[in-house]
């Protein structure tokens, strides 16, 4: 299949089922619901198929290029039937499993994911490890078969609905930094794990802590080499910047959009709308090369951290735009739509923070892609 | 034209832009075919030559090629375009009762040219004339870029018919010339960033080369945010007919001209006090962000222009398909 039969069949396919794909209560009912939600969608493109093309035929897919991935994210999100932060966690972590995990492990865990029978959730970064991810403490100690985790992660997104966690540890020593770093596939409902959800600023049980407490993880569940973890991260990250991003710039226009279409007139200084509309297109035009490139087969590098900085200021824009048409929704409305202005706009504060802070991607830019080498 | 044909045509214009007179500059285009190239490939050359335009901070007659041949005219060495006013787009010329009027900007390749091609709108209705240099007044214009030979073009009642022009094939021209400066504007970032960037590496304080420091580090990554979402944008407006989308061509120029002036920010507190001498190139490249904006619309102008149309409109701009 290609790419233009990929995308005709799949928008025949939604309109048609459109109704069963909408969230019963609507968007913003609630973290809950919208995880139930989003697995009954990510099951039914399962079934249908949509979900398997532009995976590895290895772990169930059906394979072709990526493109239609991308395209599969974009058109849920452009029809409002997803939340793409929840529902792009997939193309994040499912590639490092296909990369990294033993062929049998991703065989019989990746599916689960696409199928929406499974959450999971990444296990980054700590307290004490935020920015500097190659400081991790998180320790994994080798006893026979399995390894033992003692330690905390933070800022966990999905760690209350998730069945398994791709996990960074410490198994070198507390000094050896990002060469002393093992990545693997923990199972959350292991003994010795507690999740605790944390409130965030928009309403949202956004993230969580999760404890360690001499947790066993086999020791054929781990993702790449012994102390090799630094790389499985590297190569995760740029994902992170890819299609999970071509998605969220399918959601903002379609807020955008919406917001087109019913906010007041004399809502907008055409000039601030105009900047936002550039912007969008900008972020478009580049996350499609992006995509392009992926699809090619080229290696994502730290040129992605000039889509994630792009993103972050477009997103944040759109959202001033929004708080700018309707203020009286965000600072006062406790309908659904001003309800989701506010839950949104709040959480576009946090565009230039999550998945790595907007000084930690200039610092990327500078050092990868300017070559300035030393300092932070 | 294939990667590798294009390759060899890139390292061609980049010599012709090393030339030291925009008459050298001008005989090696000639003599690199870039008409001709313009005339078989279309549009899907203007990125080539135009962003090594803008890093050799170069001037060239190559706009009026682009434009005059977009409204179907003949071009060569000869014809020049009259450009329209600064920051502004209208048609430079009007029929009036006594003849042609024109009022607007000409190129470097105006004083050379023996006739120029002016489009004149009146009731909605566009037609192009071509009048000869003589007849009316071309003045050099000093302003803060004398290096991109400006002259400001002045002239009524010249006797002229002209043809009429279609308003689609002046939008498709408006397009293609947006393109055009907006790779220029993104040559001209490039070559600020490569300047700041050498001097970051080298200048040294605090016993550390000032790259070193974030706040420095910082302003160089926003310049490459900057420059690489502008070309990532110029790039969407060929269209796979090769054509440039008028929508896009225009959203793309106001973003290089936007980023330019932002790279140009950042670029110049980094350069600091060398950067603001005459004797560092920095100012060359300052002068001509600010010249280009202003022509065929400035950032300003389009990008209010476009938020009035969205709001018209009520929803976005068609963006390409994946």
């Amino acid at each position: 299949m290609d790419l233009q039969e990929f995308r005709a069949g799949l928008d025949a396919w939604l309109a048609g089922h459109e109704p069963e794909l909408r969230a019963e209560s609507g968007p913003g009912a609630g973290l809950d619901e919208e995880m139930r939600h989003l697995s009954k969608v990510k099951r039914m493109a399962y079934d249908a198929g949509w979900m398997r093309w532009g995976w590895p035929e290895r772990v169930g897919g059906f394979g072709g290029t990526t493109l239609m991935r991308a395209y599969l994210g974009e058109a849920l999100a452009a029809r409002d039937l997803i939340e793409p932060g929840i529902y792009s966690m997939t193309e994040v972590l499912a590639p490092t499993m296909i990369e990294y995990a033993r062929p049998e492990l991703a065989a019989e865990t990746v599916p689960r994911l696409l199928r929406g029978d499974e959450t999971w959730c990444q296990g980054f970064s700590e307290p004490g490890t935020g920015s500097n991810l190659g400081s991790l403490a998180c320790r994994a100690r080798r006893d026979g078969g399995v390894w033992r985790v003692t330690g905390q992660k933070v800022w966990t997104s999905l760690a209350q609905y998730a069945h398994r966690c791709v996990l960074l540890t410490r198994t070198g020593t507390p000094e050896s930094g990002s060469r002393g770093i093992t990545a693997m596939l923990a199972d959350m409902d292991a003994p010795g794990i507690t999740v605790r959800p944390i409130r965030a600023m928009h309403g949202r049980d956004e993230f969580c802590e999760v404890f360690f407490d001499d947790v066993r993880v086999p020791v054929d569940r781990t993702l790449g080499e012994v102390d090799g973890g630094w790389g499985v991260a590297m190569d995760l990250l740029p994902y992170e910047r890819s299609t999970s991003l071509w998605h969220r710039g399918a959601y903002l226009r379609q807020r955008l959009g919406h917001l087109l279409a019913t906010a007041p007139d004399g809502a907008f200084d055409p000039a601030e709308l105009g900047e936002a509309v550039q912007a969008a297109f900008a972020f478009h035009a580049r996350s499609r090369e992006t995509q392009h490139r992926m699809a090619r087969g080229e290696r994502l590098g730290p040129e992605t951290s000039v889509d994630k900085v792009l993103l972050a200021t477009t997103e944040q824009a759109v959202y001033d735009l929004v708080a700018g048409a309707v203020p009286a929704d965000i600072a006062l409305g406790d309908g659904a739509d001003g309800d989701r202005w506010r839950t949104e706009f709040l959480y576009s504060r946090a565009a230039t923070i999550y998945g790595g802070s907007a000084e930690i991607q200039r610092d990327i830019i500078a050092r990868r892609l300017l070559g300035l080498e030393g300092g932070r | 034209m294939d990667a590798e044909a294009a390759e060899l045509l890139a390292r061609s214009l980049e010599r012709a832009f090393r030339n030291e007179t925009v008459k050298a500059v001008e005989a090696s285009l000639e003599e690199i075919g870039w008409r001709e190239a313009l005339a078989e490939e279309g549009t899907a050359v203007v990125p080539l030559l135009f962003a090594r335009q803008g890093a050799a901070i170069a001037a060239s007659g190559a706009l009026d090629d682009l434009l005059v041949s977009a409204l179907g005219f003949p071009a060569d060495p000869g014809t020049a375009f009259v450009l329209p006013e600064f920051g502004s787009y209208a048609a430079p010329g009007s029929m009036e009762e006594g003849g042609l009027a024109v009022r607007g900007l000409g190129s470097v390749r105006m004083a050379a040219a023996s006739r120029a091609v002016v489009l004149t709108g009146r009731d909605g209705g566009l037609r192009a004339s071509v009048v000869e240099t003589g007849r009316f007044e071309a003045r050099p214009v000093r302003g803060v870029d004398p290096r991109l030979g400006l002259v400001m073009v002045e002239g009524e009642g010249i006797a002229a018919s002209g043809v009429e022009i279609a308003p689609a094939t002046w939008e498709d021209a408006l397009a293609a010339g947006r393109l055009a400066v907006a790779h220029e504007l993104i040559g001209v970032s490039r070559t600020m960033l490569r300047l700041a960037r050498e001097h970051a590496v080298t200048r040294v304080q605090f016993g550390r080369p000032i790259g070193a420091f974030q706040a420095v580090r910082h302003r160089l990554a926003e310049c490459l945010v900057a420059i690489e979402s502008a070309e990532a944008a110029a790039g969407a407006v060929l269209g796979p007919d090769g054509g440039a989308d008028p929508v896009a061509a225009g959203m793309a120029k106001a973003f290089a001209g936007r980023g330019a002036r932002t790279v140009a920010r950042h670029c110049q507190q980094v350069l600091a006090g060398v950067g603001f001498t005459e004797e560092h190139g920095f100012h060359h490249c300052f002068r001509r962000v600010l010249t280009l904006d202003g022509l065929l619309g400035d950032a300003k102008t389009l990008t209010r222009e476009l938020g009035e149309q969205v709001l018209r409109d009520r929803r976005l701009p068609e963006m390409r398909l994946l």
